[in-house]
């Protein structure tokens, strides 16, 4: 590279963290939950189209949601930045029950497990996700 | 003849910026969520590191193209009408290109870089590969030196194509004029394209001028009624900028790795979503099905 272009990746380097920071500074972004049931089933079915839950589990924060479909299968929702994104767990998840508090893995490296607040039916849900081990 | 040309995106580049913190400010006032700072500190991330591949390798490619040129059929004057003949002939071979990209995994793995971010705002347009070299993708566009359109002028017009492209990422702009979303790409079209609704899924192809969908077939009106969701079909999760450059070139070593001697290839080669026990869907399979979900007219 010469010394020209070096300078213009500098000076792109120190563009794209100001507007990186401008976007914070400004509150952009915002703080996204998922609201009730319905909210749910509607992310699931454009996580994976089709999907049609017929039981639902909404963590209390809203951070994520626990889905299953006739077919047995679970899809879990998780918050990303201001979206949502969706997973159909299977043999590689892994999960973990504390009293109201299901924690879960996808088995993916890089999506962190998260602790769903299912209240009491965090141990209905752990017990019926067993059949993926 | 010696011709040189200025690379037209670099002067671009400022107004890129500009334009974006526009749209901040825009979205600031209407809409914060259209935005999310880490995703854009990716693209923008995403830009840079193309631009620096392109550094890289430009050098190469201008060779290879001037090579070329020595066996070129014709001789194109270097006149306005030769400019604008090859912009047009450069961007049917650019919707070649962008179509092989969408339904070759080869080509996917680089282009789907373009499309790993869930927002849809000019930020997102500056989300390119980092490995457009690596495939070869720059072989679509290098006949327009053998036809006789020199080098300089092809890397001119192409630099052109890419600035028009930049405006088209946003969701501030409904609809253009009737006549102009006709004949051009719009914002209105190129938001179809990025969508993962099965209804819109390898639809919208084209560079500058949407003529070449509506003559192959690939065209699809934005339904004003339908939310439409951005990204790919398995979200990504992450805004790990490695992964998010490297993740689908992981996937097809894992899947060559792992397949049946007789199928390694096809993961190479085939559709995006192919794969030989059926366990997955392609964006056609997608298609189908939910068009069987639709209730008759």
């Amino acid at each position: 590279m010469t010394a020209n272009e070096l300078a213009q990746l500098g000076a792109s380097i120190i563009a794209i963290l100001f507007i990186a920071w401008l976007a914070m500074l400004m509150g952009l972004g915002g703080d996204v939950r998922i609201g009730d049931e319905e909210q749910a089933r509607r992310l699931a079915n454009e996580a994976v189209d089709g999907f049609i839950p017929v039981e639902v589990g909404v963590d209390r924060a809203g951070m994520a949601a626990l889905l299953k479909d006739v077919a047995g299968r679970h899809l879990l929702l998780r918050r990303h930045g201001n979206k949502f994104v969706g997973r159909l767990l299977d043999s590689r998840a892994h999960m973990r029950l504390d009293r109201n508090f299901l924690t879960i893995g996808t088995g993916e490296r890089l999506l962190a497990p998260i602790t769903l607040d299912l209240g009491q039916s965090a141990q209905i849900w752990a017990s019926g996700m067993r059949v993926l081990a | 003849m010696t011709h040189q040309l200025p690379n037209a995106v670099d002067y671009a580049v400022p107004f890129f910026i500009l334009l974006i913190v526009l749209e901040m400010i825009w979205a600031k006032r209407r809409a914060p969520e259209k935005y999310e700072p880490r995703d854009t500190l990716t693209s923008l991330a995403f830009g840079v590191g193309s631009t620096v591949a392109g550094a890289l390798t430009g050098t190469i490619i201008a060779g290879f193209a001037f090579w070329l040129w020595d066996f070129r059929i014709a001789t194109i004057p270097w006149t306005w009408w030769g400019f604008v003949l090859c912009f047009v002939v450069d961007d049917f071979l650019y919707y070649a290109f962008h179509r092989a990209a969408h339904r070759v995994r080869w080509f996917w793995a680089s282009h789907v870089n373009h499309h790993s971010s869930q927002h849809y705002n000019l930020s997102t347009a500056l989300r390119q590969t980092w490995t457009g070299f690596f495939t070869l993708t720059f072989l679509f566009r290098l006949p327009i030196v053998l036809i006789g359109f020199h080098p300089a002028m092809l890397f001119f017009v192409g630099g052109l194509n890419l600035i028009y492209q930049f405006w088209i990422h946003t969701e501030v702009i409904g609809r253009m004029p009737r006549w102009f979303e006709a004949v051009m790409n719009t914002p209105s079209h190129h938001r179809v394209h990025h969508a993962t609704n099965p209804r819109y899924l390898d639809r919208n192809y084209a560079g500058v001028f949407i003529v070449w969908d509506r003559m192959f077939g690939t065209f699809e009106r934005e339904v004003d009624d339908e939310v439409i969701h951005y990204g790919i079909i398995k979200q990504l999760g992450t805004f790990n900028l490695l992964w998010s450059v490297f993740h689908e070139w992981i996937g097809i070593a894992r899947d060559v790795w792992s397949a049946p001697w007789r199928h390694k290839l096809s993961y190479i080669w085939r559709v995006p979503g192919w794969s030989h026990d059926g366990s997955r869907d392609t964006s056609d399979a997608l298609r189908t099905r939910w068009l069987e979900r639709q209730p008759e007219p």
